[in-house]
């Protein structure tokens, strides 16, 4: 699986198994983290077994962005808009958390595809209220137009207390994402595979993908944003996305792409570092068998008094002996 | 550039061969004692001159010899932040294993990035001609991993920013 995808498998797995069984009461309370940066949580309570409460928790969100009511601008209109009237919005949300949700199981819509359609489209609720702001935006982009009262550059969260920077004009959105990982490791292989994006945009077939730039110093458009901000130990990203990109189906796209770009470059910087294991550990393995070949014939036919026997080497007998 | 690489590992070779000759020597100084005397280096006599192989300014190996013991040091080429980083970390991850390789070094001799200490009771066990073979065909190796692991993060790269880019189309 190379890219991520919008809906999040297990709220999906979760929600479907819920309205497979809904005869079954079963009592559910699942915490858990996605891409390291937003907290869900599910609960099913046994007193109405028909109702599922899905609360959110959103990364912190730096100085520079603002939310309004704990939640980024728009969210609220996006939610209504995605889900109609079968999701409730709870306010206050639940404790600890930005959005708390309230679905009712037995009112979803018969027909079993536009069932499913809907369960995925509340799985992806990250997008549509994450993204939300960016929906605004490139919305606007689409036709043409900018946002009333909108700054010369905005400020949206995609990690706890680190944003991005979007300049929005009437041609053109410049999206700049500053880049920064904690391990060193992390941060050189990252560097390197965001300096591929900059090669590969150059290949023919990709010639209408957004243009993007990387460097290591801030880009000239984000003159006048704080310093904290401007600190990127792997550089800045920076795409300029065109009308033709938001059009019709693939304005969900380019939101979900973009506000999960970190979480994508981490995932496979992380792989990478797996497989880099994976193969010294064969290489490893391969070496210790070149030094097998020096210790003399082990083969004897018969064994007699006079011969020794020799123990072969190998990584699981040398774990053994260190813990012994 | 085979050539050169050919050159140093024909050079280390021979070095070895000369220096592998390798006898029990029990300790001097302390009673019932047996130590590899490369490592201790207290007594001059028991020691030989070191060689020092250089392939150029970053590729280097120097042979330490004593009357019962030989440290190898190398030091691996790295050309930039990516390779320094694929070095270090191939490295640590054999050191780590040493004891699996027997002849390995736990930690790398100052200023060095990986070292070999082979003693008499090693060169009784295996065959010196094999254990020459097995420590070029290491020095080969390495080079080829490291370079390996490079090709495959940018092949990586390149297939992950193609495919987010593929989705804008």
């Amino acid at each position: 699986m190379i890219l991520l995808q919008s809906h999040s498998r297990f709220l999906l797995q979760t929600l479907l198994n819920r309205v497979q069984n809904l005869e079954k009461a079963i009592e559910l309370d699942h915490h858990w983290v996605e891409f390291d940066d937003v907290r869900f949580h599910v609960q099913v309570s046994m007193k109405n077994p028909h109702i599922l409460q899905l609360s959110l928790s959103l990364p912190t969100p730096p100085l520079e962005t603002v939310f309004v009511g704990g939640l980024p601008f728009g969210a609220i209109e996006a939610i209504k808009a995605a889900y109609g009237v079968t999701v409730q919005i709870l306010d206050p949300p639940r404790d600890g958390f930005n959005l708390t949700l309230k679905l009712n199981l037995s009112k979803l819509p018969q027909d079993e595809e536009h069932r499913h359609t809907l369960l995925v489209k509340i799985a992806s609720v990250r997008e549509v209220v994450l993204g939300a702001p960016l929906r605004v935006i490139l919305k606007h982009l689409a036709s043409r137009t900018v946002a009333p009262d909108m700054n010369q550059f905005v400020a949206l969260v995609h990690r706890p207390n680190e944003s991005f920077f979007l300049v929005p004009q009437a041609e053109k959105v410049t999206v700049i994402f500053p880049m920064r990982f904690k391990d060193s490791i992390d941060t050189i292989l990252a560097t390197s595979f965001l300096q591929e994006f900059m090669e590969s945009r150059r290949t023919a077939g990709l010639s209408n993908a957004p243009p993007c730039l990387w460097s290591q110093s801030p880009p000239l458009e984000l003159k006048g944003a704080t310093d904290n901000a401007l600190s990127a130990n792997a550089g800045f990203v920076t795409f300029v996305i065109f009308p033709r990109h938001v059009e019709g189906r693939k304005l969900d796209r380019t939101v979900w792409n973009l506000s999960t770009f970190h979480a994508y470059v981490n995932y496979h910087v992380k792989c990478s570092e797996g497989f880099m294991h994976s193969r010294m550990r064969r290489r490893v393995e391969s070496l210790i068998q070149a030094l097998n070949c020096a210790k003399p014939d082990q083969e004897k036919t018969k064994k007699t008094p006079h011969t020794r026997s020799f123990k072969r080497l190998s990584l699981k007998d040398s774990r053994t002996n260190s813990s012994s | 550039m085979a050539n050169p690489l050919k050159l140093y590992l024909t050079c280390v070779r021979n070095t070895l061969e000369a220096a592998l000759c390798l006898q029990n020597f029990p300790c001097q100084e302390v009673e019932r004692h047996n130590k590899p005397e490369v490592e201790l280096k207290t007594s001059p006599e028991l020691l030989l001159n070191p060689v020092l192989i250089c392939r150029n300014e970053a590729e280097k190996c120097l042979i330490e010899t004593s009357i019962n013991s030989l440290r190898i040091s190398l030091k691996v080429k790295q050309a930039d932040e990516l390779e320094n980083i694929l070095a270090k970390k191939f490295l640590r991850f054999l050191s780590m294993r040493a004891e699996a390789f027997q002849v390995l070094r736990r930690k790398p001799v100052q200023g060095y990035d990986i070292s070999f200490l082979i003693t008499n009771y090693h060169c009784e066990e295996m065959q010196k001609q094999k254990l020459i073979d097995f420590i070029v065909q290491f020095m080969e190796d390495i080079d080829k991993e490291i370079s390996e692991l490079k090709m495959s993060v940018s092949t990586r790269g390149r297939l992950v920013a193609s495919e987010f880019l593929k989705q804008f189309l």
